[in-house]
């Protein structure tokens, strides 16, 4: 019995925890340490050679003007994207789960299960269409956005380059981002809401509460941990942005203000021939993304204590 | 979230721990591994390489062509592909038992990295795109081409006879000529000559001119120029074979060497203040800098809101569905700054496209450079021209009537006005500069900055390159 017993738990291991790390390791920490070896070669990607040089490409990238602008976009991207896509498609999960009239029982707004069906569409359009259809709303000359802004008789905006103006160009390609988002973490929200008792709601509402008050301190501590989770997803996205940035604007924009790692990246491998370098600047951004994603965590978990969930 | 899962009596935690502590051993021994195996690679390239022999030469085979099959990844671009398979046809007709496979690609760099790294490069490839490669990054790897030019085409004529004159400059790489630009590009600026005759307007031939007329055209509601933020770049065109026009070979050269003081020769400095002028008197279409460049291309071919459009010639072929109906398209060499320039104003840049490369490692080498050979040859370079609306390097296989297109015709008859007054240059695209250029570009058209920062911006962006080492750096003499 024993011996079966062994067996068993044996044969499980190696098959349910021994085969996916096994393609773990291959798949993902191979190709993780690879790139980080080719970091420290001057590797043209084109040829066999590939001349070790240490830390040189770290030493460049350190004063490389035109990295250090796309590192610093990635971070305003990081600090701005996930926080308002996320704030406001939690506001729009409360409106539709309960936001509706205080009278009766706690319900969403009238039609809301329209709402939610119309505002998950973008998310089901693929990233480049996105970008396309978006860089003819913004188009100078006649475009949707120009269009609509001068009917209306603000003349200034006839022939207003949003994605060609240095000032408006990171802003408009960030307004694309959160927009393809707010519908698919709304309906994240909202399913997590549903999770909490209605009691809870109807408890707070016997209480006094509105609905702001109920949307803080009710749904918002239940659904910290979706919360914690879109966030390092919408993080991790925010440092991508290669799909939107190459769509909106493929040469990174005016005065580079939308250039982002992973375009540099691209056009340092692939136009410029210097795979190491590339590599470098991928570590960094690995090495960007795990700080982020501790950051959030440990972050999150200090609240959860705070708040008791 | 309650994280109940962590309490059950599996352990998942402590697996996750011993997990980590034998990945941390793996990749190291990984790392070691991936260093032998690319150290191997050359070598297995070699014996790769080594494999195909050639067979007999002879005047009908220069390159000694054995039975078996040629790779070629043509770029699937403006042009196609049909006029290579056209070419592959040929191939088999003088190679009975051969075959061409024509792999068509918009991607070059991405898909043929890999290849080049195991060396099993393709044994012909079209390098062109927004996607190619870098051609420094594998000047080193590819076949001297002279064997080419020097052999007879089909036909019997040495093939070097039959070329434009200075088309294959651009492709030289320190005395090697490492590619074959196939397409034959002249750069100028292209108008409506429907437009400019009912107004009365003619091309202007020096700066000062096209400032009269960007006034002219700001009377009829119009500007002088348009641009999109792709190709922002095409103004930098535009500068460059001005300011070479007028201070001659000197501003050539430190172009093209990327020297330290290209951006600040009287020629250039000229040519850049005009163009602030341009900008200055509201003679740019506002906008260009967040507009796709073939809608801002369209600004000028089909809604005819702006006069000039600086290109090359590839231009008619690109907005052939979006160009008016009365709009007869021709081109005008890049004006001067004054009538004492270095070069005449019918001289002309002449950097022909479609650079075709046969890299060394490539299993069948003998079979690329016949190939190459066939479409250099007059049966298929006069179809290219016949369907493609456009002419290869090769000459004379246009007809009078440029087969009823006039930008065609237009680009041949400038050809003959500059006479060997032609000059190339390709820096841009041979340290894949374009990214950088469209930026510092975007600005100075939208008015955001001047002549001077665009100067020190585009010098900066040289001296970064010339000094840096670990850029393959090719000098032009």
């Amino acid at each position: 019995m024993v011996g079966r017993a062994g067996f068993d738990r044996v044969s499980m291991i190696v098959v349910f925890l021994g085969l996916p790390f096994a393609l773990y390791v291959l798949l993902v920490l191979y190709p993780f340490t690879q790139a980080a070896y080719y970091s420290l070669t001057a590797w043209t990607g084109f040829s066999a050679e590939q001349p070790f040089i240490g830390l040189d490409n770290y030493a460049r990238l350190a004063s490389d003007s035109r990295f250090l602008t796309a590192l610093g976009n990635s971070a305003t991207l990081l600090l701005v994207v996930p926080v308002v896509t996320l704030v406001l498609s939690f506001a729009l999960a409360v409106l539709v789960t309960f936001g509706g009239s205080t009278h009766g029982g706690v319900r969403g707004l009238g039609s809301s299960g329209f709402y939610r069906v119309v505002s998950f569409f973008p998310y089901v359009v693929p990233a480049i269409v996105i970008g396309i259809i978006w860089s003819q709303i913004y188009n100078p000359a006649n475009g949707l956005l120009n269009g609509a802004l001068t009917s209306l008789g603000f003349d200034r905006f006839a022939d207003f380059a949003w994605l060609g103006d240095p000032d408006t160009a990171m802003s408009a390609s960030m307004v694309v981002i959160v927009w393809s988002f707010i519908g698919f973490y709304m309906v994240l929200f909202v399913a997590a809401i549903k999770g909490i008792p209605a009691e809870r709601f109807e408890a707070a509402r016997l209480d006094g509460a509105g609905r702001f008050r109920s949307a803080v301190h009710v749904a918002l501590p239940g659904v910290l941990g979706s919360v914690r989770t879109a966030y390092v997803y919408m993080g991790i996205l925010a440092l991508d942005a290669f799909v939107y940035m190459q769509a909106l604007n493929p040469s990174g924009g005016p005065d580079s203000s939308t250039l982002v790692i992973t375009q540099q990246i691209y056009t340092t491998a692939f136009s410029q021939g210097q795979f190491g370098l590339a590599c470098a600047m991928g570590v960094v951004l690995a090495l960007v993304t795990f700080g982020f994603v501790t950051a959030v965590l440990s972050v999150s978990r200090l609240l959860e204590r705070r708040l008791g969930a | 979230m309650t994280d109940t899962t962590a309490r059950t009596p599996f352990h998942r935690r402590q697996f996750l721990r011993a997990s980590a502590a034998s990945g941390v051993a793996a990749p190291l021994s990984i790392t070691l591994a991936s260093c032998a195996a690319s150290g191997s690679g050359p070598a297995t390239a070699e014996s790769g390489a080594a494999a195909p022999a050639t067979g007999p030469v002879d005047a009908d085979n220069p390159f000694g062509v054995t039975e078996g099959s040629v790779d070629a990844v043509i770029f699937d671009g403006g042009y196609g592909v049909d006029y290579a398979e056209f070419a592959g046809g040929v191939f088999g007709e003088l190679h009975p038992g051969s075959t061409v496979d024509i792999t068509a690609s918009t991607t070059i760099a991405q898909q043929m990295q890999p290849r080049f790294v195991s060396g099993n490069p393709p044994d012909l490839l079209d390098n062109s795109g927004a996607g190619a490669i870098g051609l420094s990054a594998i000047v080193n790897d590819l076949e001297d081409l002279q064997e080419v030019v020097d052999s007879v085409n089909v036909d019997g004529t040495v093939i070097a006879d039959t070329l434009f004159p200075g088309v294959l400059d651009v492709g030289m790489y320190d005395g090697k000529l490492a590619a074959i630009n196939y397409v034959l590009t002249v750069y100028a600026m292209w108008y409506s000559e429907t437009l400019f005759e009912d107004n009365g307007w003619a091309p202007p031939r020096t700066w000062d001119e096209a400032l009269t007329l960007g006034a002219a055209a700001q009377e009829q509601g119009k500007y002088l120029f348009c641009w999109g933020t792709e190709a922002a770049s095409y103004y930098l065109t535009l500068a460059v074979d001005s300011a070479i026009k007028q201070g001659g070979d000197e501003v050539r050269l430190a172009m093209d060497n990327l020297a330290a003081d290209a951006w600040s020769l009287p020629a250039v400095t000229d040519v850049l203040a005009a163009m602030e002028q341009v900008v200055e008197r509201g003679y740019m279409r506002p906008g260009g800098a967040g507009t796709q460049f073939t809608a801002a291309q369209a600004q000028w071919s089909q809604a005819q809101e702006a006069l000039l459009y600086p290109s090359g010639s590839w231009i008619e072929n690109e907005m052939i569905e979006q160009t008016a109906e009365n709009f007869v398209m021709t081109g005008a060499p890049a004006p001067l700054v004054s009538d004492d320039a270095a070069l005449p104003y019918e001289s002309i840049r002449n950097t022909p496209n479609e650079p075709y490369v046969v890299p060394s490692d490539a299993a069948n080498v003998a079979g690329g450079k016949e190939m190459l050979r066939i479409m250099l040859s007059p049966e298929t370079a006069t179809e290219f021209a016949r369907t493609k609306l456009a002419s290869t390097i090769v000459r004379d296989t246009v007809p009078e009537d440029a087969f009823g297109s006039s930008a065609l015709a237009a680009q041949l008859d400038m050809l003959e006005a500059a006479g060997d007054q032609t000059f190339s240059w390709n820096m841009v695209s041979t340290y894949g500069m374009t990214a950088e250029v469209n930026v510092l570009f975007n600005s100075f058209l939208s008015g955001e900055s001047d002549a001077a920062a665009l100067a020190t911006g585009m010098q900066e962006l040289f001296d970064r390159i010339r000094e840096d080492d670990a850029i393959v750096k090719i000098e032009i003499a």
